[in-house]
């Protein structure tokens, strides 16, 4: 085999973390692969028509690798095209974004010599939502994906509430039980009512006068942590979230909150 | 005619900037304000309890998001990632310590003029230590901009005055937009409680003020068959007032009465069904010990992506709804005339 073309060949190649763009065969190729639905039927027009769109989008030399028709007048397509741009990962690696995930035993370990007693952690799923799937996943023992829920930790104790939960029900809770952390979830669609419902919980925190004590997270499928800021959380969880990444960033910041005391 | 928003909002050192909903118009007010500002060579400092100057709108992605525009030598809170990818320059001045899910709040003093992203933090503590030290570094305004709904920055603890956004994404219903900004005017400008030696004043419990069941509101008041006014020093919310009214109901006639309900300050009332008249119409006064100034009402007639309203027809409805406040459309011709 070649020098070049051995594996583990490019990856040795210095990756500039200010100018990143897409990878396929090689550092720096740019192709993106996509795919994408038109309401045209199957034919040459409707593999140009794709080509077309595809350099619109900014793509360089489009290719059109599979199409075939989806039912009559649609046609499906799967598409190679270079992206041009680049982002610029130095800036963004920095802080905030990145939680470094612990795996369970670093957590039960990180807990016991920097916390030293169990985190409390009250969750629900508030408000009119009836979806405890996600909170269940994060808390519940048997978790998901064979990863423990919270409940399974040393580290912590758990209340896991239910769904359905007034806001003023959860805080009056969290207050009682001394909770370290707050833990909603809520699928937040484009319309105000679920938003509203996580401003509130944040917004009846601070009127008592908790909000410093308590970390505040929610989760669902559409929450960021740029949701979370706007929301007025400390973090937000979406899809692709375990229980230890949750884990992870209560000890943490409930470590830094107890040095900063 | 009306005043410009700087006018108008002149005696706040401390200005929060709060939104009925997200596409209010919060940001364009800022934006606003923040142009007229610089015109007169002020020293501003911004922050924000949600994140602010971002190309799209976090939720819904088609909806562009106003920039925050700001002059050299003005003050900006945000983290270190989100003011170095804005490239402009600017001199760190301190650390605030306030963990965001974004990063760290710095405290930042810009070099050059350019569009920046405010990301300050959101408890209210912080928030007041943020206006403090951007104070101390000159600031003679600070601009606390809202997030989404949250009322948190109009605390008297963190402003000294308020500017209130409305609009269109509230309701495709007119009347309802106009109904919806009464209530919530009417919340921030809740009635004083004044000083009544005689009366006979009780607590409410944190955990009943928040949990009770009406039997339990009835029993409290069987206890204290005297008293008329009820101090709640936390969350003032629906299901309390709810359950009040119905153990009002339960006790009948003798014993029915009049009641005051004292919460701290309109940030600790939640109402989100029936705005304060109606409560007051059923014999449940809701007053407050502090109130934050409302200088001005801003308005957004168009609701993105869905619907718009006559700029100068809902202003008008909102002036008849909402007496002696001062209601403005930053983006509409009469306003930009005013401008220059």
């Amino acid at each position: 085999m070649p020098e070049a073309t051995k594996p583990g060949a490019s990856a040795t190649r210095k990756v500039d973390l200010a100018q990143v763009k897409p990878y396929a065969d090689h550092l720096g190729d740019g192709i993106v692969q996509m795919s994408f639905t038109l309401p045209v039927p199957y034919g040459l027009a409707a593999r140009k028509a794709a080509q077309e769109l595809a350099a619109k989008m900014g793509f360089e030399h489009p290719e059109v690798v599979h199409y075939q028709e989806l039912t009559d007048g649609y046609t499906y397509f799967v598409m190679f095209g270079e992206c041009t741009q680049t982002v610029d990962y130095a800036s963004l690696g920095g802080d905030g974004f990145d939680i470094e995930y612990m795996s369970e035993d670093e957590i039960e370990a990180f807990a016991r010599e920097h916390i030293g007693r169990p985190v409390v952690v009250v969750g629900a799923a508030t408000g009119t939502d009836t979806h405890s799937v996600g909170i269940d996943a994060m808390l519940n023992l048997k978790g998901f994906h064979g990863h423990h829920g919270l409940e399974g930790y040393k580290a912590f104790q758990t209340h896991n509430l239910g769904s359905q939960v007034p806001n003023s029900v959860l805080v009056s809770r969290a207050i009682d039980l001394h909770a370290d952390a707050i833990l909603v979830s809520q699928t937040v669609t484009q319309q105000n009512l679920h938003v509203s419902n996580l401003t509130e919980l944040v917004e009846i925190v601070e009127a008592e006068g908790a909000r410093k004590q308590m970390i505040l997270t929610c989760g669902g499928p559409r929450v960021s942590n740029e949701l979370a800021k706007e929301l007025g959380y400390d973090a937000g969880f979406s899809k692709g979230t375990y229980p230890h990444h949750v884990a992870s960033f209560i000890v943490r910041e409930l470590a830094a909150r107890v040095s900063a005391a | 005619m009306t005043a410009h928003l700087s006018q108008l909002t002149a005696s706040a050192r401390r200005l929060a900037l709060v939104g009925l909903a997200k596409n209010t118009g919060k940001t364009v007010a800022l934006a606003a304000l923040l142009r007229e500002l610089q015109a007169e060579d002020r020293c501003v400092g911004v922050t924000s309890i949600g994140r602010d100057g971002e190309e799209h709108d976090v939720i819904d992605t088609r909806i562009d998001k106003p920039r925050i525009f700001l002059a050299a030598g003005n003050l900006v809170a945000s983290t270190d990632a989100l003011l170095r990818a804005s490239g402009v320059a600017h001199e760190r001045l301190t650390q605030t310590g306030v963990r965001t899910p974004l990063g760290e709040v710095i405290i930042a003093r810009l070099a050059e003029q350019g569009a920046v992203e405010v990301a300050g933090p959101s408890a209210a503590e912080d928030l007041r230590e943020v206006g403090e030290t951007m104070i101390g570094f000159g600031a003679e305004h600070v601009l606390i901009d809202g997030a989404i709904d949250r009322r948190a920055a109009s605390s008297p603890d963190v402003a000294d005055g308020l500017v209130l956004s409305t609009g269109a994404i509230l309701s495709t219903d007119l009347e309802e937009v106009v109904a919806r900004t009464r209530d919530a005017v009417e919340l921030v400008r809740l009635p004083v409680a004044g000083e009544n030696a005689a009366e006979q004043r009780i607590t409410v419990t944190r955990r009943l003020a928040l949990d009770a069941e009406p039997t339990e509101i009835a029993t409290l008041l069987r206890e204290h068959p005297q008293t008329m006014t009820l101090q709640v020093e936390g969350a003032l919310g629906e299901r309390f007032l709810e359950g009040l009214l119905a153990a009002c109901k339960d006790l009948g006639p003798p014993t029915r009465r009049e009641l005051r309900i004292v919460a701290g300050d309109p940030t600790k009332v939640f109402l989100s069904h029936r705005g304060p008249s109606w409560y007051r119409r059923q014999g449940l006064c809701i007053e407050v010990l502090q109130v934050v100034g409302l200088k001005a009402i801003t308005i957004n007639p168009v609701a993105p992506q869905s619907h718009r309203f006559d700029s100068r027809q809902l202003r008008e409805l909102i002036e008849a709804a909402v007496p002696d406040v001062p209601v403005l459309d930053v983006l509409d011709r009469t306003y930009l005339a005013l401008a220059k």
